[in-house]
Order: structure tokens, then sequence, then C-alpha cells
């Protein structure tokens, strides 16, 4: 075929086409497509022709066959878009506006929400759930925990005490910390131990946008031959990227907590500002890139004697966090308060 | 802590700018919380004299000052109430440098003003009294740069201290710790050279266990020795208030600088005079240094002369023996005390001071003589004729090093790492630089780092000097199960299902005053109290969660809610015997319109018993043995005869009903329609099967053929109850359930009875029944209603 023939045999092949398109009723644009422009179709069939062609005239007759393509298509379009069309609308008498049927709708408390997710991501990494009593003795409180009796490290921890005593004489107090759970679980099993603790603790602390006399943490304990710090920086590594997005990271801060050496104080990378604050400062991450969310560390030699466990065999990281932090954090609160006024305008926007 | 940036520097040969000084001490766990300027922040601004007031011509609270700042006379408006003619001030002309910024030329209330009588905070100076200008000493020379009469300009960095941290509780100290984690050089404090041989007052210590050093010094001749002006601005800066004598400011900036407490004793007034360390007398008493009477105990250790105590040990010293103007003779005593001693101390008298908080943490048994040759040099310094007479070192329990074996694979172990043995010998060699290189290594731990014992406390130390960014995030932790305990399974089961019937979880606080308790008609006796609640609102445990429930419920009809459906899991606590009980409970209420927020079409109404034990048949569908009964007794904030007792298998879960009107009273509620349910957890828990194979209730095969159902209308006396008729249906061949569909009184119905209506629905597994099978069925049904309830057809 030369030049002529092809621009002829082109020609040919629109004018049937337009007489397709503009029948009435119309034609199945899917059939037409098939037929002109499928792998087989006629046009696709034409410019394969094109290689018999001459090089310098080909340029030209391939760039006319392309625009006849790209006409082709455009109606095709309109012609698919017509052809799917809704029919006329039937009108009804009912106002189909008016609210539904108002099915209830209850609430969980952020902190429960909260403190799920917590644990979900925890149980992914084979941990077990353990509980303790609220009203502790001052021995799984404090002194197994490494607090001696007029050690300074009690200043961190102001206590609430109550009416009753132990079986040593000393006032049982309000847990200060989820810890005790610790000891408890340690004394009623061999290891290895692996839990998360949570629930409510005490501290004698006046109320205000960052504290509350009563509040939750979720304690974590793992003890097996052989656990490092390394360990423990992986699995709180895990628990942020599941709870924050693959993209959060997780630094190391030296810090003191009596039941741990090496202590540290845990912080992640700021995923709200994603370290880029310089031109507002980003108000969580106070414009640091780095939010401090837990304390954590190997556990204590002396915690693990009060245990009857032999620091030289058995190893372990321990790891604690408030759970109002993380809950204030993910649902943007700003006033810890908010969380114990119960205000159903408040609490009735969590899903 | 505060530090004050120069003072850090006078111990640091090039020492780090504050910025970067407060990062390098966050990378080793000591955080700085705040850098604050401090001193005069200015340029131009001179002394000026006040020497005319009149009024401002257009503003009542305003004055027109002639101030004269030796260059001139100047006009200027001022809004202090604090000025009078003739004061001595301080004056910024236009243009002069202030800690805001520049001073502008400014009208105020049309009278152009020429400068500004400054107050303190304007020159940026901390520690002053800031309601007015700052009045200068009569003595001031008119035209003196304000920069010569206040400290330099200087950095307060606030950092925050952990109790392990007793070896950073001083400028020195952590100027040491910052020198040996940075490589930086460590400067010394010049200290009192002389030597003195004589025993002028004797020191004995009784109670070597409680101190096991007692280092004294005695000067002679100090009297009137004055502060030199350069301390007492830096114990300003500290926040410390300066006295003007040598021998207390001198004493807190010692231990300001060192961290070593010292205490000087007016000679003239010890009898004897001499120093005897001892415990406590039965019966003895101190007045302190703030005239406060101490009865003292036999557990507490005292410095005492040879008739009384001077001082209680580590916490504070006595009124008698203290020095003034007049003191002539000193003994300065530096000495150690056993931390539990002064803690025991401190917490029983109430006392807490800064000596005190040192000694609780544990104070470094070598610098003793060193603080005390330091603050001798210090005094002699503004006291030249000044001579010293007896340098003493009581030592009889000396302190010995503790070495620690440090196997490198050991701290590798403990971090997670692979730090070579070149680097961890290297940060051992930082703290003991003669340590020799054969494994196991032998480290001698510092005198001052008595919080170092073991292997663990090196590996953080090793983590510190190298950065903790060299643990890793790697593990190869084994995979074990996740268990739940039944409690967490059924509490998360029914916190769910509640939230998915309308309910709102609330969080309340665990305590409740007296007066809650009281309006739920509960005793005081049974309830665990407080022994140091911070109010009186929060004094007991609660017993039950409808304190903090109605509590919710007020704030919440306060706040324009016309519906209130809530829950909460929450503990609940009472005393039982000598002993407590604590078990987690749920509780509930519904309150106002139901459906919540109400409905266009008809349904709409208020929330009742029946909507409430709905939810709760729901809550427990399914569970095998889950039935109302009425109670023997309910508690008291139920309204009697109007709450149900729920149990589950044979164990009472708790009751469901209306609140008494008493405890919605106490509440502050205008009615009771408040419909409320408890349950206990504990007993939840035991009947429910945690186990997910368990818990699943095997699939019962249903008819293939058609169902057939009749209606029934019976009318009977009121006094039969629903429940027994329900059971009575149970022997009815093939009636697959039997529904109330509609309860009728009134019209056509005698009085004392009603009407119900029944539907009943037939079922068989076999065949699909006849019409006449059916029949023959209702027939039996009605022949039980009639033979147990009397009742009849309604016409």
């Amino acid at each position: 075929m030369n030049a002529t023939g092809w621009k002829e045999k082109l020609s040919a092949i629109r004018d049937s086409f337009s007489i397709s398109a503009a029948k009435i009723p119309a034609e199945n644009p899917e059939a037409l497509e098939l037929r002109f422009l499928g792998r087989k179709g006629e046009l696709a069939l034409l410019l394969r022709d094109l290689k018999d062609i001459p090089l310098e005239e080909r340029k030209t007759l391939g760039a006319l066959g392309n625009t006849v393509k790209e006409e082709m298509t455009a109606i095709l379009t309109g012609l698919k878009a017509v052809s799917g069309a809704p029919g006329p609308a039937v009108k009804t008498d009912l106002d189909l506006t008016l609210p539904g049927w108002p099915l209830p709708k209850g609430s969980l408390h952020p902190l429960t929400v909260t403190l799920n997710r917590m644990g979900e991501c925890f149980s992914k990494l084979g941990f077990s759930i353990a509980e303790g009593p609220l009203i502790e003795e001052d021995y799984f409180n404090f002194e197994a925990l490494n607090f001696p009796p007029f050690h300074p490290a009690r200043d961190m921890q102001d206590t609430f005490y109550v009416d009753l005593k132990d079986a040593s004489g000393k006032d049982l107090l309000l847990r200060t910390h989820t810890s005790p759970v610790q000891i408890r679980t340690m004394k009623n099993q061999e290891p290895p131990v692996r839990i998360i603790s949570p629930g409510r603790v005490f501290r004698s602390e006046a109320v205000d946008a960052s504290h509350s006399f009563v509040f939750h943490q979720i304690e974590g304990l793992y003890i097996d031959k052989g656990v490092s710090m390394a360990d423990l920086k992986w699995t709180l590594e895990t628990f942020m990227k599941d709870l924050f997005g693959s993209s959060a990271k997780v630094r190391f801060m030296p810090s003191y907590f009596p039941f741990v050496e090496p202590g540290a104080e845990v912080e992640v990378s700021c995923v709200f500002c994603r370290g880029k604050s310089d031109t507002v400062r980003c108000p969580v991450c106070k414009g640091t890139g780095w939010i401090e969310l837990l304390g954590a560390g190997v556990v204590h030699p002396n915690v693990l004697k009060a245990c009857n466990y032999d620091p030289q065999k058995w190893s372990g990281f321990a790891f604690g966090a408030g759970i109002e932090r993380f809950a204030m954090l993910l649902y943007g609160i700003s006033d810890m308060r908010m969380l114990y006024e119960n205000d159903l305008r408040i609490l009735k926007q969590v899903h | 802590m505060k530090i004050l940036y120069s003072w850090l520097s006078d111990f640091i040969e090039n020492p780090p700018a504050p910025e970067e000084l407060a990062a390098k001490l966050g990378r080793i766990g000591l955080k700085v919380e705040e850098i604050k300027k401090t001193g005069a922040a200015c340029a131009g601004v001179t002394v000026g004299q006040i020497l005319k007031i009149d009024k401002h011509p257009n503003a009542d609270k305003l004055s027109l000052c002639d101030v004269d700042d030796g260059a001139g006379v100047m006009r200027v408006v001022c809004g202090a109430k604090n000025i009078a003619v003739g004061q001595k001030i301080l004056f910024a002309r236009v243009g002069a440098r202030l800690a805001e910024g520049e001073l502008k030329k400014a009208k105020i209330r049309g009278v152009e003003s020429e400068g500004m009588i400054c107050a303190a905070s304007e020159l940026g100076l901390e520690g002053y009294d800031n309601t007015g200008i700052l009045v200068l000493p009569e003595d001031t020379a008119i035209g003196a740069d304000a920069v010569t009469l206040f400290p330099k300009a200087d950095y307060l960095l606030e950092v925050e201290m952990l109790p392990n941290q007793a070896h950073c509780l001083s400028h020195y100290a952590l100027a040491r710790e910052v020198c040996l984690f940075y490589g930086l050089k460590l400067k010394e404090a010049a200290v009192l050279k002389a030597e003195a041989a004589g025993t002028s007052v004797p020191v004995t210590i009784d109670a070597p266990d409680l101190c096991p050093r007692y280092a004294a010094i005695v000067l002679r001749g100090v009297k009137g020795a004055r502060t030199p002006e350069w301390m007492a601005d830096r114990l300003r800066a500290m926040g410390s208030n300066p006295k003007g004598n040598i021998l207390i400011d001198g004493s807190n900036y010692v231990m300001y600088e060192l961290g070593q407490p010292t205490h000087c004793f007016d000679i003239s007034k010890l009898s004897g005079p001499e120093i005897r360390v001892r415990r406590a007398l039965p019966g003895e008493k101190l007045v302190t240094l703030e005239n406060k009477e101490l009865k003292l105990e036999p557990g507490m250790l005292v410095i005492a002369d040879a008739a009384s105590p001077a001082a209680l040990a580590g916490v504070m010293g006595g009124l008698d023996t203290a020095v003034s103007g007049y003191t002539d003779a000193i003994l300065i005593e530096s000495a150690r005390f056993y931390p539990p001693t002064v803690r025991l101390a401190s917490k029983t008298t109430g006392i807490k001071s800064e000596s005190s908080y040192r000694f609780e943490r544990g104070t470094d048994p070598e610098l003793m003589m060193k603080a005390a040759r330091r603050l001798a040099g210090l005094i002699l310094e503004s006291a030249p004729g000044a001579s010293v007479v007896q340098i003493s070192d009581n030592y009889p329990v000396k302190y010995q090093l503790p070495v620690i074996e440090i196997e490198p694979s050991r701290v590798n172990a403990i971090l997670g790492t692979g730090i070579s043995d070149g680097e961890i010998l290297a940060c051992l060699k930082a703290f003991q630089p003669d340590i020799k290189d054969s494994k196991p290594w032998k480290f001698s731990v510092p005198s001052y780092r008595q919080d170092i014992e073991s292997v663990w406390d090196v590996a953080e130390e090793l983590a510190r000097y190298i950065g903790y960014d060299v643990i890793p995030a790697v593990s190869r932790m084994p995979m074990l199960p996740s268990n739940i305990t039944p409690h967490w399974a059924v509490a998360s089961e029914m916190k769910n299902t509640l939230a998915a019937l309308g309910f709102s979880e609330v969080y309340n606080y665990d305590f409740i005053s007296a007066k809650e308790m009281k309006a739920c008609g509960l005793e005081a006796a049974g309830a665990v109290e407080l022994k140091n609640p911070l109010s009186s609102d929060y004094q007991f445990m609660r017993q039950t969660l409808l304190p903090g429930l109605l509590k919710t419920l007020r704030y919440n009809l306060n706040r324009g809610r016309d519906s209130v459906i809530i829950f909460e899991m929450g503990t609940v606590y009472a005393k039982k015997g000598a002993g407590k009980a604590e078990e987690v409970n749920c509780s509930g209420l519904m309150f106002g319109d139901f459906p919540e927020g109400g409905f266009w079409k008809a349904g709409q109404g208020k929330a009742d018993f029946y909507h409430l034990k709905g939810v709760m048949s729901r809550l427990f569908a399914g569970k095998g043995g889950f039935r109302f009964e009425k109670p023997k007794a309910a508690p008291v904030y139920f309204q009697p005869g109007l709450a149900l007792e729920m149990k589950l298998g044979g164990s009472s879960l708790g009751f469901v009903g209306r609140l008494a009107a008493g405890a919605a009273a106490g509440f502050d509620l205008k009615d009771n329609n408040v419909f409320y349910f408890e349950l206990t957890m504990g007993s939840a828990a035991s009947a429910w099967k945690p186990e997910f194979w368990q818990k699943i209730a095997k699939i019962k095969p249903v008819s293939a053929f058609p169902q057939n159902w009749r209606d029934l209308s019976i009318v009977l006396e009121e006094k039969h109850e629903w429940a027994d008729m329900d059971r009575a249906f149970s022997g009815v061949q093939d009636l697959a359930s039997a529904r109330l569909i509609d309860v009728f009184k009134g019209k056509n119905i005698p009085e004392g009875h009603r009407s119900l209506t029944i539907r009943f629905i037939f079922s068989s597994m076999e065949k699909t029944l006849t019409d006449a099978e059916v029949a023959a069925r209702m027939t039996a049904v009605l022949e039980k209603l009639a033979k147990n309830f009397n009742a009849k057809l309604r016409s």
C-alpha cells in the first residue's frame, strides 16, 4: 500500500465510524469501540500497515491516524456517558430527608479505647494480661521494687494511705503505680514471664491540666534468659509503630526508676509535625521533635532477688506508661481533667 | 536545682555555651527544664533623682515627674504609686535598651514622656518587688550606669534532679560530671592551705554508725566579717536571701558550690566548749534557727555540746549556738551522716532544708575536709585578721572504695550491644584513670558515686558515656502465647455490648465524701477511709459506683441534656473484718428521653424500668442460667419493691431497679425516674466462659416445616405474674414460643383484673401441623391457664 491508498482507507474508516456513531437509536458504544479501536479493530490494523510505507511519509500519516483515533475515543466516551444516564426522576410524597430512626449510640471512654488499643499491640507481641489489687501493701508497692524505707526515691510518688494495716502492721496504701503487679506475678510464676498490667493508680497530687490524683498506667514486664535493653527498645519501637504508624521512631534517654538499671526515659518521634516544626512551633513536641511517653529499663537485680529469681540466670526489662498521656495525644485533649468530667458532649464524640 | 552558668564555668576550662551545655546535660540524663537570663540586661540606663512630682493633666493614676539624670532634667510620665520626691531611681532615656528592647518616644494620654522610671523587671532583674518602680539606696550616685549597680547578665539553669543524682547536687559536682562525660578539663576551687595542730574544741563521735566522719575547723577573730558583694550576687541569683554575714552566707555558698552542707557554731555559746555527736536522749528538746521548738526522739542524731543538743544532725542548727554579728570564734562543721537517719529526722520534724535534701541522698565521704577548708578560706578573705586555731578530722569509720569486676561480655549482654573492649575501657578510665587493663577489669568506684554498686550500674554509665543511641532496636525474643484473664475478657465484652446498646462509658474518681455516702444511705463504718485525703470531698473509698454516676447525671442535666444513659466499670471497696474487700463492679443508669434525642414518629417516651430490664436481658443473652428474681433484700439505694435481682448459674450478679427517692434527692435530682443497675464482675466472670470455644453455643436445628401461630386474649386477676405463666407453658407440645404482645386494663375488664394477649407459635420437626392439631394444643394451653391462674377467654 502506498501513502495515498493508506489515506483513502483512513478516510473510509472515519466515515463508516461517523455513520455508525450517529445512528438513532445509537449502537452499543462498547461494540463500536471493539470494531474500530480494538486490538484487531479497523483503525488498529490500518495503523499497523504503516510499517510498509517509507519512513519520511510514515511520520505524517501516523500523526494523521492518531488524530482520527483521538476523535473516535472522544465520541465514544460521550456515547458511553449517555447510554448509562439515569431515567427521569419519579416524584414521591415522602420527605426522605427526615431523620432516620435514632438507634441508640453509646460510647466507650477514650481511656478504654486507648487502653484496648495499647493492649492489642502488646498482645500481638506475646504479652499476657495480669492484674492486681488497688489497695496495696508497702512491700509490693515500694520495698520489693527497690524503694528501701527512708529512700528519697519514695518522694517521687506521693502516696495515699488508708485506715487499714498489713500483716506487718504497716498502713495499707493505694498503689502509686502498676509495678506491684510485676512482683505479684513473679512471685507466683516461673520465668519466662511476659505480661502487661493495665490499671488504675493513685498519687496524692493536686489536680491540674496534666496531673490527676487518679490516673491509669500500663506496665510491661518480660523476664527470660538473655533479655537486654535492645529487646526493650525493639519491643517499644514495634509498639509505637503499631500505634503511631510505621514512621515512628523511639529514642532512649538516661533516667531513673528504682526498679530498673539501666533506666531510660522513652521518647517517640513526633508523628504530628514529623520533627519539622520550623515555622510554627509544634504544640505537641514543643518543637523538639520528640515526645516523652514512657519510663523503662532493665529489671534491677534487687527486684529479681526479691522475687527469688537468680539475677545471674534471669534478666528482663520493664516499662510503664500513663494511659492518660496517650489518650490526650491521640484524641487531641489538652486538659487531663476533661477525662474525668464525664461531659456527654465530649464522650459521645468517641466512636 | 538551680545552676548559675558563670559559677559552673569557674570549674570548667573552656566551658560550652549555655544552650550547648544544656543539650550535653540532657544527653547524660540531667534534664535542663529552663534556661533563664539573669542580672541586668540594659544599656543607657542611669541613676536619676526625682525632683518634682505633678499630677498628669488627663489621667488620675499617672504622674509627671522631673528627673535629674546628671546630664539634664527630663520630664517623664510615670504610673507607679511608690514614687516620692528625692528618690534615687533607675532612669531610661528615650533610646535606652531595656530587657524587652529599645525604649521608644511615646505620648501618654497626650503628654510626651522623655524617658521612663524603671521597675526592676524592666531591666530583667529577678527577685525584686515589681509592684512599683525600683527605689535605690539614697547614697547611689546620680548618673551612674545601671550595669555597675547589679550583677552581670548571667544564665540560670533549672536542672531536674532525680533521687539517684546525689553526685550532681552542686556547681562543682555538675561541672565534674560534664568534664568526665565530655572529656573537658575540670578546675578546682581555692581552699585554705594552712595547717593547725591545736585542739581548742574537742570533737567526740559517740555514734560512728550514724556519723562516720566529722571534720572541724576553728577560727578566731571573725567578728564583723561581711559577705562580699560577688557572693551575695550569686546567692541572690540562686534565689537565696543573703544575710550579709559571711558565716551564714559562706556556708550556703559552699553547699551550692561543692554539695557539702556545713554549719558554723558560735564557740562562745558552746558549753564546754566541746562537740559530741550522739543519739538524742529521751525528752531532749532543741530550738531551731527558725525559732521552732523540736521534741527530739531517740532515733535522731544530734550535735551536742557538753550540756545539750546544739543541732539536729544534717537538718538544722539550734538557735542557742547560732552565729551572729557579734560572733568572734566559730567552729565549722563538715560531717557525713547516715542518710536514712537524716531523712527520718526531717520527716518526723517536718523540716526540709537544702542540707537535709543533700544528706538524705548521700554526700561524698571524701568531701568533708575540702568543704571545711573552702569555707574557712572564704571567711578568712573577708576577715583577714582571723586566725586558724584547729583543723581536726574525726574519721572513725573509713570509707572503703567498692571494687566491681567488669567482664565486657556482661555489660554488652545487659545493653544488647556489641561495644568493643577499648570503648568500655575508655569509659572506665574517665572515672578511674589508673585502672589496669587486665580482665576482668577491677573498677574502683569514685567516692562520690555511691549509687554505683554493680555491673548493671556500670552498664548504665557506659550507655550514658557513649550515648543511649548505642542501644539498637533489635530482638530475638521467642514467641509466647498471649493470654487474658477471665475478668478482662468479660469486662471487654460487657463494655462493648453496653456501648452498642446506647450507654456511654464514664470514669469517676474512687473517692467520695461522707455526705455522698449518706445520701446513698450507706454507713461510714464499713467504708475504707483515707488517712491523708486531699479534701473532705475525697475522704472515703466508694462502696458502690452509684455516687459517681449520680454526679455525672447531675453534671450533664445541668448542661441541658434531656437524657443520660451511662455506665461505669470500676473498683468498689469495703472493710472486711480487719482487712479489705475490693471488687470490680459494672453499674449504669438511664434517665430521661428514650430513644435519646427523641424521634419525630411515634415511639417517643421516657426511659423506664422495662427499658433497662431489656438491656440486662440483652447483656446476658445466651448466657445459660441467667434469670431475674425478686430479691430478699436489695441495696438501700433502690426503691423498695422496684428492684429485681439478677442471677447467673446459682450466684447473684446484682440488681436492677428504680433509684430510691432519698438517693435522688441527695444528689439534687428533681425526681427518681432514674433506673439503675449494679453488677458484680467477679460473679459474671466466674459464670462466664472466657474461652472462645466454650463460649460458642452449639447451633440447634430448626424445623423444615411451616410454623403455625395463634393469638389468645385472656382475662385474669392482676396478682398472677407473667413469669409464672411463662413457666407454665413449658410442657406444651410443639410450642416454639409464647410471646406477650399486649397488656390491657380498663374498659370491659373487671376491677383488679387485666387482659393479656399472647401469641403462641407452634412448630414440629417432623411434619406440618394440621389445624386440628394446633387447635388441640391451644386447648391444652387454655386449660393450663384456667387451672393455674383462673384465666378466662376475653370475649
